[in-house]
């Protein structure tokens, strides 16, 4: 018969290297006609990092994501990057891009100051243009700006930085230090249904509420989260890799290593924790492995609310489910025996 | 490019030259490209954050336009297969590769001892490019071949004949951690990094607890199973700069370790990043990329090396194994007041990213929650498995399927709902870190809240 559990789990998770130094540099150029280039050593895996860095870019310029081309990956001609790991992308390398921009943008403001007759330290920028705080008409195209600072002041409107997240060492004896700057949480909840005659479980359904800070592109944020889902149902029922006596891998391929399909992702509900981290780029935190982290935990104490079996052992495999079920009834068994 | 004279240079049968000529113009299908293209509404409006903006390759991507490198060809191009030991651990006496070399369409094979410098690792440099003495996993690559098709270099690489004295293999982490001497890996010790985190009193906070909970915890170890194996792609230049396209996820740290592995000055290695078929960890150091740069070098050609399934599954790392111990002592209300933890992860053959693993699994062993008086320990061990390194969460989804099954259980044991019980011990604004960080823009309240309404779960979730 087939019985519904559900079940609740929550994380934290740092973003960036633990203590160790992880910059990341950038160099935003300003073109004539109002767009941007980025050059960024990250390299996009997929996750859309890529995007994300054009929007800090745009933001900070008061231009589209449109407008701004990301140059990345090459050793040659990007700066240095500590790459795409430990979920510090958004946070490491925003940081850095957005640094750059800014510094593009003052060079931007100490060309327009004079033209717009106020300080540089009037200015702002917004809808592509380059305006009179509180007095937005009072502008100039930062197209025009960028012209004229390289044609005119002979000044090209080209920024570089680069970030690393603040960190104090551990105490080896005690382990006690400030190891990340910052962390994100989230709270996964799983419904499943548990065949007690088979073992085999179902992941129906899983509501996740995650926090990156804030979300600079909420589409990206939903993929990686989804994604994250889809690894944490295959550590939690179906994925090991098993090895021989002698140390070789029983299943090194996809017929025998089972992962799941799309067939086998339950429905998925995520919502975005409202939050602002004031060290992040425009509050950003980050969200790329967090996703994957509670999923297995949550879909296990599912399983218990469902069948009330503990299982002590990933994955929950529906021989190790159906095993846990039979011992449990031979214990009742036992006790309605001894009563 | 030039296939025809490509083709022609090849020192090889007619049956290999037409795979070759078959292959080339399949890598760059013909389909007419939007000149004008639609732009989406969202990524041109400003501001330009929280802006749902899509990805300027998805269009690629839905085009099959995207050029990862199995779409690659450069005139002349080699294919690379690397020898898989097939043995846990063992001694290299001899590697016989003439009969290989003889073959027909071989143009290239090398072995550990034509690589400068054979040695490798984030943290401990304790991993070859190819085992040259000593085999430490099934999954080491003991030599190389560069040939003109990828089954020519494949039939090639069975012809190696590597003469092995089998040693007993460590596969158990438990046995590898009571190991003292001769080390599993000498001469590093087999236990080879260690982490300690304490905060408070532990015992006195057991003493002054209601009831104390125990549970033992174990996770398995998993792929990261990216759609695109790892890749690359080396080409020299006349001047003896190399450049090399690969699926390396940390483009700075790659050429750092070619250019030690290669003894040669970082300025003369170039490393360019394709778009990557997915990391999840897995691509975060070297592995074909010395050796497609030592073959290409020796042959004056480009080589070429993707991993097949097999070898993405024993020759890249994996998710750490880890056996934790947990103990907690709470009040009858359900509150947290001391926890102890032990961890012992599977760190596989080699160190890789380990130290990192281990680091995060200790630091977030205790949850998202404020505990006064903490005691986490956590060992990593070799063994003669596939090694294990970085994978999306670094320890995290281990550590967490512990600290919450032992949260419900506790739970259930105080008839407590466990959306209560963990309310009652979530971490704040402000709130210490395990390792005293204060803490700041600290949601886990909200997102606990926030998932349990859209779940639609109502309290009395204490089961009896």
């Amino acid at each position: 018969m087939k019985r519904r559990g559900r079940g609740i789990a929550c994380m934290w998770y740092p973003i960036g290297f633990t203590v160790a130094a992880n910059p990341s540099a950038a160099v935003v150029k300003v073109n004539e006609d109002g767009t941007a280039t980025l050059l960024t050593g990250t390299v996009e895996t997929g996750q859309g990092s890529l995007t994300v860095l054009a929007q800090i870019v745009a933001q900070e310029l008061g231009i589209a994501t449109d407008d701004v081309h990301v140059v990345s990956a090459d050793t040659d001609t990007t700066p240095m990057d500590t790459g795409a790991i430990a979920s510090r992308t958004t946070y490491v390398t925003g940081n850095a891009a957005r640094l750059a921009a800014e510094k593009a943008k003052l060079i931007l403001f100490e060309v327009a100051a004079p033209l717009l007759g106020v300080k540089p330290s009037q200015l702002e920028v917004s809808d592509h243009k380059v305006h009179v705080q509180g007095f937005p008409q009072r502008s100039i195209h930062i197209g025009d700006v960028s012209e004229h600072a390289r044609g005119v002041n002979g000044q090209p409107p080209i920024g570089s930085a680069s970030f690393n997240p603040a960190t104090v060492a551990l105490d080896p004896e005690t382990g006690q230090g400030k190891p990340f700057a910052t962390y994100v949480y989230a709270t996964q909840i799983a419904e499943v249904d548990v065949d007690d005659e088979t073992g085999e479980v179902d992941v129906l359904r899983i509501v996740a509420s995650h926090d990156c800070g804030t979300p600079i592109n909420p589409m990206l944020v939903e993929g990686q989260v989804e994604g994250g889902i889809s690894m944490g149902v295959g550590f939690a029922l179906e994925e090991e890799i098993l090895f021989t006596p002698d140390g070789r891998q029983i299943n090194p391929n996809l017929t025998n290593y089972i992962m799941p399909t799309s067939l086998d992702m339950p429905k998925i509900e995520v919502d975005i924790v409202d939050s602002y981290d004031p060290t992040g780029p425009f509050g950003a935190k980050g969200v790329g492995e967090p996703t994957c982290v509670s999923t297995a935990a949550a879909i296990l104490n599912a399983i218990h609310d469902a069948v009330g079996v503990r299982v002590t052992q990933l994955p929950a495999t529906a021989e190790r489910v159906y095993a846990a079920i039979k011992a449990k009834r031979a214990q009742e068994a036992k006790l309605i025996t001894a009563g | 490019m030039d296939t025809k004279k490509a083709v022609k240079d090849a020192p090889v049968t007619t049956l290999a030259a037409t795979e070759e000529l078959l292959r080339a113009p399949a890598a760059a299908p013909l389909v007419p490209l939007p000149l004008e293209v639609l732009v989406p509404e969202a990524r041109q409006q400003t501001p330009a954050v929280r802006q749902r903006a899509q990805r300027p390759d998805c269009r690629l991507h839905g085009l099959g336009q995207t050029k990862y490198i199995d779409d690659m060809y450069l005139p002349g191009m080699l294919y690379a297969k690397i020898k898989r030991a097939g043995v846990a651990s063992a001694r290299i006496i001899s590697i016989d590769t003439r009969e290989a070399e003889a073959m027909p369409g071989v143009v290239a094979v090398v072995t550990g001892k034509d690589v400068p410098c054979n040695t490798f690792g984030p943290s401990l440099k304790d991993q070859p490019v190819l085992a040259d003495s000593r085999v430490f996993h099934a999954g080491d690559g003991v030599a190389a071949v560069a040939a003109i098709t990828e089954q020519i270099a494949a039939d090639a690489i069975e012809k190696i004949k590597v003469e092995y004295e089998i040693l007993k293999p460590v596969l158990d982490p438990l046995e590898s951690l009571k190991l003292e001497t001769p080390g599993l890996h000498a001469p590093n010790p087999n236990i080879y990094g260690r982490k300690i985190i304490k905060k408070g009193d532990v015992e006195k906070g057991f003493a002054e607890s209601d009831h104390i909970f125990e549970g033992s915890y174990r996770t398995q170890m998993v792929e990261h199973v990216p759609l695109e194996p790892h890749s690359s792609l080396a080409t020299w230049d006349a001047n003896g700069r190399v450049t090399i396209y690969s699926t390396l996820g940390r483009i700075t740290l790659g050429r750092a370790d070619v250019a030690r592995t290669l003894a040669m000055p970082m300025s003369r290695v170039r490393i360019i990043a394709t778009i990557v078929g997915g990391n999840f960890g897995g691509k975060n150091e070297i592995t074909t990329e010395p050796v497609v740069a030592l073959l290409a070098k020796k042959t004056g050609r480009p080589v070429k090396c993707t991993f097949t399934r097999p070898e993405e599954f024993i020759s890249s790392t994996t998710r750490h194994p880890l056996i934790m111990d947990y103990k907690t002592g709470v009040t009858s209300q359900g509150k947290i007041l001391a926890r102890k933890i032990r961890l012992v992860l599977d760190g596989g053959a080699y160190c890789s990213w380990s130290e990192t693993t281990l680091g995060k699994a200790c630091i977030l062993s205790a949850g998202p929650y404020n505990i006064d008086n903490l005691l986490a320990e956590a060992y990593v061990v070799y063994t003669n498995k596939t090694m294990t390194g970085a994978m999306r969460g670094f320890g995290a989804p281990q550590v967490c399927f512990a600290y919450e099954s032992h949260m419900d259980d506790m739970a259930k044991a105080l008839k407590i709902d466990p959306l209560e019980m963990r309310l009652r011990n979530v971490l704040e604004e402000g709130s210490l870190s395990p390792t005293s960080q204060k803490l700041h823009s600290v949601v886990i309240r909200e997102s606990l809240l926030q998932a349990a309404e859209r779940f639609g779960w109502n309290g009395n979730g204490a089961q009896a």
